[in-house]
């Protein structure tokens, strides 16, 4: 039996600006998918082509495997390119009239109707023309960055700021670095590490932790997670590798994630975004015994006495004992000495994998300081003693962000990649965390922050004020988003809906394949295609294995009337030529007047790899190209060695070109900042946030929300999966038929509230109320409760004191960013309230938010509910 | 014949496993080996998961329970006509036309892991991927996505001494072997709350109904301890530490792993 009839290859990694991972296999059958599967590299390549690595430690071998070791949503893909919720064609909500009423009160409410490309796209360019003409560029506000599938010659994100940019300008979203902000806001502050925060000398420090660790400390760290869409599972298989050479991994977090459930030797629990006060206790219990490293601290850092004399309470009379932390975070204070001593007396490096309270929370830049304050206190760059990330092993391009045997050459797509540049921003552009704030600013006022605050900048650029509108601009009159999670992803996402229906916003244009989210509030939607629909080019350079390159192909027809977002766009720029001027031959420059094969071929000759190994025939034969491990890579230094060696020679990229304690860029510039200091605190409650368990909104809201980057999606995306809908942890079916996202409650808060498993649960603050399902399990520390982010929005009343059935918990999240001075997003760590839902009670009030016919629990919500009947 | 080996020590509970399965079965017709698997509801490779533990000691388990093509198949006596059938290398195939109607053949599994599609009328299950044996594959999906080595196909006569056949259907000799599967296990911290100091260093004993000495460890510098690949028993946790009342801590392993959790002693008087 013939089982395929096609064999293409895809790089299936979601990290959506071009670089790759999860080099994948995709079977076809008479024009459809049949399967998606691991690349076995042996069909094609020896050991010896590959310059096959391994790590040897302690009498055992890790190797990186022959075949790729993708995620399991690579499987599954083919449900979200076949899913029913994909929008079919053009759609327009039936009640704005471009040319007549607007009715901008009723988006998010409003059904659509159909419309065609032509339609659609006239009416796109010529809305264009006219917002430029009556109210100047800027009032073009384009929404083109990350939380999509990747792609390059399509360019999924960015790709209409590419020809509104050629064509006199607009205002781009900056994409804040919305999963390490702690980092970006503090860490940076502490040791350069430029330009995320996070340790960029990360060489060889697998072949480090595996010869010379003790522990690993995962901090707020999920491998199990986080990875799957971006790197695949050799994360997890470096976690069994460190349990078979005897290398303990101690788990820090509110929660039993999936790393902790199978791969830790010890958990930790601690209360969401309260790590500062452990870390400070660990700290007093160093400095009062003597074991730290006196000299390291001599040597390579700056302002010790500002931090020990704060720590030992000479600054405010409360000396930052295990005993004053324990009541913040719920760590008994003999678990944090006997923490604190094992640290001293053996080598331990720190693990991260982004996103949860500890890094995206309220001031989550000081755990982030407090972190390498603790770090340099025992030496880092030490052998044994570094900080390491499981994922995101060749970001922004940066070979010394691989801590795996990296491969000769890092491949890009720049050359024939459409999409925006993370960091290349116009004058005129708006931190992803104020776009509510500046779509309702008040004419003659102004929305005010620091820093273009992208992951691109450099820590003097926090230091630059910037405001929006510009002087005489006259705010956001048109959105063009072709990323439509804010809702869902960002932070306060009910203050975002409400700002949708600002009169002064007259036209909102998204591009998704999808029917979900942001989407829903939309004008005008453009239905875009999946990258299994697409030709394209990719490259493979997260896996931790081996790079390669991928001349992609589709693997399916198109579904419905998709286009993809380049196609989109060039559609739109057609249409645009016909005005003249400016608009002379834009689709032309777009385009470069050439096909998508042409496209592939530039990329592929642009990708770096050496004329002489350039073989076109080959890879459009074999579909993808694996690169070798660079030669000589185990000599290569390991993590911060050099600095640990010869700080003189090998400076930190701070103004001292020491670790500062005492962070002399900030007592520069914001000598007053009471919730960001030059020394990292522990900051209770201020003018910004009041999140704590001993504030005042406690009495309401007593529980600390986790929400952490999701097992069962990657954001936003994959909710409409039936696979991962049917397993237990990814929803809940609720006594009314409707499958809720899960809220993890500990049994001794579920008895006091009354909760039994599977009842349909509000979680809720003053800024509105999502619903969950409750799961009630011991893998979350009493006083918290989990609930992971980014499900799909679906609400019952939008805005603030919203209530939304679908349980995307962001949009009552705070809407104030880190802090005062800090743009980052707080996503996580945040009070709320939890109760028993009465959704009949709810049924009854709002019926018409229960009326969706189209909806199944296999698969969710369902475009045709949105649509107007014929 | 072949046989799949499940090493739960290599098992991260991705699940890929059974998504994987359904990416083969569900949508895709592979008559006459099997017929096209619905959507959702059916789940020819399970994945179960356990919770184990409480805090702060806290474990998932993770297994996967699949069609053993048992070497005394209860599906195969349960059909008529012929419509259960084992090919030459084993597998164990439903006829997707013969089990028309044949519900018996769903019922008689005692795993559990045969289905009764209603719409088509007709049991299914796992095929053992025959179709992509047949079609020059060496594993079956399940095993081809595993990135860890939990899953693996070997022959039977390797499957290691230390390995149980698949629990779900162990009697009727399935070709689905477990190991590492941990044992019952017993885990406490020893406290003095007086100071807020864990107890290091400190002898701790498992004793059996009978008053026999199971197994001794020491506290390590967290002041923990941990009794592992223990029986399903009531045992007792003794200590007796210098300047502390003697500890005797019941820990019945019976029906779950015991979590004595932090221990606070209390100081001789």
């Amino acid at each position: 039996m013939k089982t395929s009839d096609k064999t293409i290859y895809k790089n299936m990694s979601l990290c959506s600006f071009g670089n790759g991972a999860n080099l994948t296999a995709v079977d076809s059958k008479d024009g459809k998918i049949v399967r998606m599967r691991p690349v076995h590299y042996d069909e094609h390549y020896t050991k010896e082509d590959l310059n096959y690595w391994t790590i040897n430690a302690k009498g055992h071998t890790f190797e990186p495997g022959m075949k790729t070791l993708n995620s399991p949503f690579t499987f599954i893909y083919k449900t979200r390119t076949y899913s029913p919720n994909r929008i079919p064609f053009p759609l327009k909500r039936v009640d704005w009239d471009p040319n007549g009423e607007r009715n901008p009160q009723n988006r998010g409410k409003s059904k659509f109707e159909r419309i065609s490309w032509d339609e659609a796209t006239d009416i796109i360019a010529s809305e264009i023309v006219r917002i430029d003409e009556t109210y100047g560029r800027n009032s073009i506000f384009c929404q083109g960055d990350g939380h999509g599938e990747t792609g390059s010659i399509h360019g999924p994100h960015g790709t209409m700021a590419n020809l509104l940019d050629m064509t006199g300008g607009l205002t781009m979203q900056a994409r804040q670095p919305d999963s390490w902000e702690g980092w970006y806001w503090g860490a940076k502050h502490a040791w350069g590490n430029e330009p995320l925060g996070q340790n960029t000398h990360q060489h060889n420090l697998f072949k480090d932790i595996s010869e010379n660790s003790d522990a690993v400390l995962f901090w707020g760290c999920d491998p199990e997670t986080t990875p799957w869409g971006w790197s695949g599972q050799q994360a997890s298989r470096l976690c069994f590798w460190f349990t078979e050479i005897g290398v303990k991994q101690i788990h820090i977090a509110p929660d039993v994630n999936y790393a902790n459930a199978v791969h830790s030797d010890m958990w930790i629990p601690v209360l969401p975004n309260t790590d500062a006060a452990l870390q400070l206790a660990i700290a007093y219990v160093w400095m009062t015994e003597g074991t730290f490293d006196k000299d390291y601290v001599e040597t390579h850092t700056e302002g010790f006495d500002w931090f020990e004399y704060y720590v030992l309470g000479n600054e405010d009379g409360v000396p930052k004992t295990p005993e004053w932390a324990e009541e913040k975070c719920h760590v008994p204070a003999y678990r944090i000495k006997a923490l604190a001593r094992y640290w001293a007396k053996h080598n331990v490096s720190i693990g991260h994998c982004n996103g949860g309270s500890y890094i995206r929370s309220c001031y989550s830049h000081e755990p982030a300081r407090l972190e390498v304050y603790l770090l340099a206190m025992q030496a880092v760059g030490k052998p044994g003693r570094n900080q390491v990330k499981f994922i995101e092993w060749a970001l922004i391009g940066m070979d010394s962000f691989n801590p795996l045997p990296p491969g000769n050459f890092l491949p890009e797509v720049r050359a024939c990649y459409h999409g925006s540049v993370l960091g290349e921003l116009p004058a005129s552009f708006i931190p992803k965390t104020l776009v509510p704030q500046c779509i309702t600013v008040e004419p003659g006022e102004k929305v005010e922050w620091y820093g273009h605050t992208t992951s691109r900048h450099h820590r003097t650029d926090q230091f630059k004020k910037f405001q929006f509108p510009q002087d005489g601009d006259h705010g956001i009159k048109m959105i063009w988003s072709d990323s439509p999670c804010w809702s869902t992803c960002w932070n306060g996402g009910n203050e975002f809906q409400d700002a949708l229906l600002n009169p002064n916003l007259e036209f909102f244009l998204v591009e998704h394949p999808w029917m979900e989210n942001d989407t829903l509030f939309a004008d005008l939607i453009l239905p875009i295609s999946t990258t299994l629909e697409l030709d394209d080019f990719g490259v493979d350079t997260y896996s931790g294995q081996f790079n390669s390159i991928i001349w992609e192909q589709k693997a399916c027809d198109r579904q419905h009337e998709s286009l993809s977002d380049y196609e989109a766009v060039l559609e739109v720029a057609k249409k645009l030529e016909k005005y003249g001027g400016v608009y002379e031959d834009c689709a032309s420059h777009l385009s470069g007047d050439m096909t998508v094969e042409e496209w592939q071929e530039v990329g592929y000759q642009g990708s770096g790899l050496p004329e002489e190994e350039q073989d076109l025939e080959l890879i459009k034969k074999q579909g993808y190209q694996m690169l070798p491990t660079r030669e000589g890579w185990e000599q290569e230094p390991a993590g911060m060695i050099e600095f640990y060696e010869d700080p003189e020679n090998n400076p930190m990229e701070t103004p001292t070109g020491k670790i500062e304690f005492y962070s002399t860029g900030l007592a520069n510039f914001f000598p007053d900042d009471m919730e960001r200091q030059p020394v990292a605190k522990w900051i209770e409650e201020s003018e910004s946030h009041q999140e704590r368990i001993s504030c005042e909104r406690a009495k309401d809201y007593p529980f600390l929300l986790v929400s952490n980057h999701p097992r069962w999606r990657i954001h936003a995306n994959f909710d409409d999966c039936p696979w991962t809908r049917e397993i237990e942890t990814c929803k809940v079916v609720g006594i009314d038929g409707y499958a809720y996202e899960p809220v993890w409650i500990h049994p001794t808060d579920a008895a006091k509230l009354g909760i039994e498993n599977g009842d349909i649960v509000e979680v809720f603050n003053e800024r509105g109320t999502v619903l969950g399902g409750a799961y009630i399990t011991e893998r979350v520390i009493p006083g918290a409760v989990l609930q992971d982010h980014g499900a799909e929005t679906d609400p019952i009343v939008t805005g603030v004191g919203g209530i939304d059935r679908g349980g995307a918990n962001n949009l009552i999240a705070p809407s104030k960013t880190s802090s005062k001075n800090a743009a980052g997003e707080v996503t996580g760590g945040f009070l709320v309230g939890v109760r028993k839902c009465d959704i009949h009670a709810l049924m009854e009030q709002y019926p018409e938010a229960f009326e969706a016919e189209h909806y199944t629990i296999e698969t969710g919500t369902n475009v045709y509910d949105y649509l107007q009947e014929a | 014949m072949k046989t799949i080996l499940f090493d739960a020590s290599l098992c991260n509970g991705c699940y890929g496993c059974q998504m994987a399965c359904k990416d083969e079965h569900c949508g895709n017709d592979w008559s006459p080996i099997a017929a096209e698997q619905p959507t959702t509801g059916q789940f020819w490779c399970k994945v179960e998961q356990t919770t184990r533990g409480k805090i702060p000691e806290v474990k998932v388990q993770y297994a996967p329970v699949m069609c053993g093509h048992c070497e005394n198949a209860a599906c195969m006596e349960a059909a008529t006509d012929g419509a259960v059938y084992r090919r030459e290398d084993g597998l164990v195939i439903i006829d997707p036309v013969k089990a028309k109607g044949q519900k018996a053949i769903a019922d008689a599994c005692p795993a559990g892991v045969v289905y009764y599609n209603e719409a088509l009328d007709l049991p299914q299950k796992c095929t053992g991927c025959a179709h992509l044996l047949d079609d020059g594959w060496t594993v079956p999906r399940c095993v081809d996505v595993c990135a860890t080595g939990a899953l693996k196909v070997v022959d039977e006569e390797d499957v290691p001494e230390k390995a149980v056949p698949m629990p779900a259907a162990a009697e009727l000799h399935p070709h689905v072997y477990y190991v590492n599967v941990p044992k019952r296990w017993v885990y406490g911290v020893l406290v003095d709350r007086t100071i807020n100091e864990v107890v290091i260093g400190a002898t701790v004993k498992l004793v059996d109904a009978e008053g026999v000495e199971v197994a001794s460890v020491v506290t390590d510098e967290f002041g923990e301890f941990r009794f592992k690949e223990l029986e399903e028993k009531a045992y007792t946790v003794t200590a007796s530490i210098e300047g502390y009342e003697d500890v005797a801590l019941a820990a019945d392993t019976t029906a779950e792993d015991v979590v004595l959790g932090d221990i606070f002693l209390s100081a001789v008087a």
